[in-house]
């Protein structure tokens, strides 16, 4: 290093920071969510109408609702969007988060083999649910605490049915999409997201070896919500950007383009933030 | 901090606890470990010692195709084994894949460049003496390479500590052709890729625990190993 | 007098480089032949030819004996002798058994290991070679090769790297061997060896660069 004059130090210094897409002035918020909402392309349609709107930069991780509420209770994150009710209402009772806002809803179904083993189409989700294990036809769950994962636990403890230790019951750990394929390969059910779903049967064209089994039940309705990471406990939290970004969430105008955004022609995200209707 | 803290301490109650899920994941790892190994072992130690004894046209080229293959991702052969062994793929009526034997299949794979590289790499190494003194005691061709493969038995260990270790602590085989399920083919990494994505850092942590006193086990063995080699 | 080889214009190249040029000699029964020379003039090569691990560029070998398994009966000890990784025991006695000769492997290894200056080969029995100074070790390699009982033994400077009691264990094993008719050829350029085996000289020369 010697061999660079200060002058030149201190210019190759301000040239790094000018090329820095981080440099002084930009103002960036740090998301964790759910894979859900970026394996659908909603975030990545929404991205730049945000940063129009507010002129802030939305960086995200997408991972399990566990893991997503884990960062934002480790302060690694400034806002939440996430799917898991119960969840999010005992996390903002702990003080982990605050200021949570229902946004919108897509709503999970149940798929499985084309033949459908254990004749249960048409059924309520409980009773599907107890004929998948009546029947032994085998179910594959995602099995890592994320917001579907939740939701799975919750429908069998709603239909009286605990498959955990069952052969047949296959936890994954895995993500949505490994999940679907891991039910292709073991010709067994799973739940997943709406969004996920029509994904998966685009890339699995006509080959798909599964189908939608149940779908339209109210309790298969899957609520997601803004909140901030609570700035008393992480110090760190931008919580102005925070209250510009919920606030833009509910805003009639997102609720609206939320609404617009259809994958392969089906609309997914159902906007319900209260008062936007 | 905290949570990092609250994790030991948590890994600890739960490794004196050994549940169920620990005790699997630890089953299914060593199980399909002791597959992979076998199968790669009868696959690879001969083609090795071959590589590494004989001279014939081409040797140079297989010997290079095979420590290419040594820094093959394993990520790739994930996708490959997987596209044989898939539902519609040319293996699929076997139903392998999510299997025990799924995994190993994909393991034994991963561990087939290093037996058949490191073997070749051994024999080579020996000392060009040792073949001329069999040969001086009247030992015919079949004597000879017998004993040359009897003579590397200290380094043909050593390859298979290095090749068991390399597969124990893979993640990415043993996630896409086992697929991670619980008290099947969750392996002790899978599991704690699984339990970091949950959030659950005292069960990665505990996983780690014995991750790390297995790896400990693999080189107190090659250290014994290399003793044994240089000293006898 | 009964030849036991007979060689003519015998040549050796490695990778085209002349290693033994054009050497011819003949050997009789029960002969003891020292080969002298300069270092790089050959006499390992010509071992190594006589010994039969190696195959001749050029010239020809004649070997009077088992011709379809020479190597049974004309047995090298190497320079710098190679032991398995094994116990001495095992060494001593891996030629016999490489000949499927199983029996008697304890005597043979007792006599074979006091006729080399071993006064209790039992307790060497179970020690590795790295166990063994450089003179323990040539001796157990020259009676792992008297086991063997050959015709022609083929020792490439015995005595050279070993200490004063070893070399004269070494010369006092091998003349006797010699006595009872043992064909011996070594390279050496130890004056007390070759008095000791009374062995006729054969000096090879320069060989000649890149013919």
């Amino acid at each position: 290093m010697k061999v660079l004059s200060r002058p030149a130090l201190l210019g190759l210094a301000a040239a790094t920071l000018a090329l820095s897409p981080l440099s002084a002035g930009a103002e960036t918020l740090m998301m964790a969510t759910t894979t859900s909402t970026q394996d659908s392309g909603l975030l990545e349609y929404l991205e730049p109408i945000f940063r129009k709107d507010t002129g802030m930069e939305l960086k995200w991780v997408a991972v399990g609702t566990g893991q997503a509420l884990k960062l934002g209770e480790n302060c690694n994150a400034d806002v939440l969007l996430v799917h898991a009710p119960a969840a999010e209402k005992a996390y903002v009772a702990a003080g982990h988060g605050i200021d949570r806002r229902e946004v919108m809803y897509n709503d999970f179904v149940v798929v499985g083999p084309k033949n459908d083993p254990a004749k249960i189409a048409g059924k309520s989700t409980a009773e599907a649910l107890k004929g998948i294990m009546t029947a032994k036809a085998g179910f594959v769950s995602r099995g890592d605490q994320s917001g579907t994962h939740k939701a799975e636990q919750k429908l069998w403890k709603d239909a009286g049915v605990n498959p955990e230790k069952d052969p047949k019951y296959f936890s994954a750990g895995q993500g949505m999409i490994a999940t679907l394929n891991m039910a292709a390969e073991k010709k067994a059910y799973a739940l997943t997201d709406r969004g996920t779903w029509i994904t998966f049967a685009g890339q699995q064209g006509d080959k798909n070896p599964l189908t939608i089994i149940v779908e339209g039940d109210k309790a298969l309705f899957n609520q997601y919500s803004v909140m901030t990471v609570n700035p008393a406990r992480c110090p760190k939290v931008k919580k102005d950007l925070a209250k510009k970004f919920e606030d833009w969430w509910v805003s009639p105008a997102t609720q609206k383009v939320i609404a617009d955004y259809k994958l392969q022609g089906k609309q997914l995200f159902f906007p319900n933030a209260a008062g936007s209707k | 901090m905290e949570y990092l803290i609250n994790g030991w301490f948590g890994a600890l109650a739960l490794l004196a606890d050994m549940d169920d899920a620990t005790l699997s994941a630890i089953y299914a790892t060593l199980l399909s470990t002791v597959y992979a190994m076998t199968a790669a072992f009868s696959l690879g130690l001969l083609p090795g010692f071959i590589l590494g004894y004989y001279n014939f046209p081409g040797k140079r080229a297989l010997r290079l195709v095979s420590d290419t293959l040594l820094a093959f991702p394993t990520v790739l052969i994930g996708l490959i084994v997987y596209a044989f062994i898939t539902a519609r793929g040319p293996l699929g009526d076997y139903e392998l894949l999510f299997t025990l034997p799924g995994m190993a299949i994909g393991q034994a794979v991963l561990a087939l460049p290093i037996v058949v590289s490191w073997t070749a790499q051994a024999v080579e190494n020996l000392d060009p003496r040792c073949r001329e003194t069999l040969l001086t005691l009247g030992a015919n061709a079949r004597q000879t390479a017998l004993l040359t493969l009897w003579e590397c038995r200290f380094a043909v260990g050593m390859v298979c500590v290095t090749a068991f270790g390399r597969v124990i602590t893979e993640v990415g085989v043993a996630m896409m052709l086992g697929g991670n399920i619980r008290y099947s083919t969750r392996t002790m990494t899978t599991a704690i890729a699984l339990e970091t994505s949950k959030g659950d850092f005292s069960q990665g942590i505990a996983l780690g625990l014995v991750l790390l006193l297995m790896a400990f086990m693999v080189n107190l063995a090659l250290a014994f190993l290399r003793r044994r080699g240089a000293r006898a | 007098m009964s030849l036991v080889y007979e060689a003519r214009n015998l040549e050796q190249r490695y990778d085209g480089r002349t290693a033994l040029a054009r050497v011819s000699l003949e050997i009789e029964r029960g002969e003891a032949v020292a080969l002298t020379g300069p270092n790089g003039c050959g006499k390992s090569t010509l071992l190594r030819l006589l010994a039969f691990i190696e195959r001749p560029f050029a010239g020809e070998l004649i070997y009077h004996g088992d011709r379809t398994n020479p190597r049974r009966e004309a047995t090298l000890l190497l320079q710098d002798p190679y032991l398995l990784r094994a116990s001495v025991f095992f060494n001593v006695t891996l030629g016999l058994r490489l000949r499927h000769c199983g029996k008697d492997l304890e005597r043979i290894y007792d006599s074979c290991m006091r006729a080399v200056g071993f006064d209790d080969p039992g307790s060497f029995a179970a020690r590795g070679p790295n166990a063994l100074s450089g003179g323990e070790r040539q001796r157990v390699a020259l009676a792992a090769r008297l086991a063997l009982n050959p015709r022609v033994l083929l020792m490439d400077e015995p005595t050279s790297n070993v200490d004063a009691a070893s070399a004269r264990a070494i010369a006092d094993a091998v003349s006797r061997y010699r006595r009872e008719g043992l064909t011996v050829v070594c390279s050496t350029h130890d004056p007390a060896l070759i008095n000791a085996l009374q062995a006729r000289e054969i000096r090879l020369g320069r060989r000649w660069d890149e013919i």
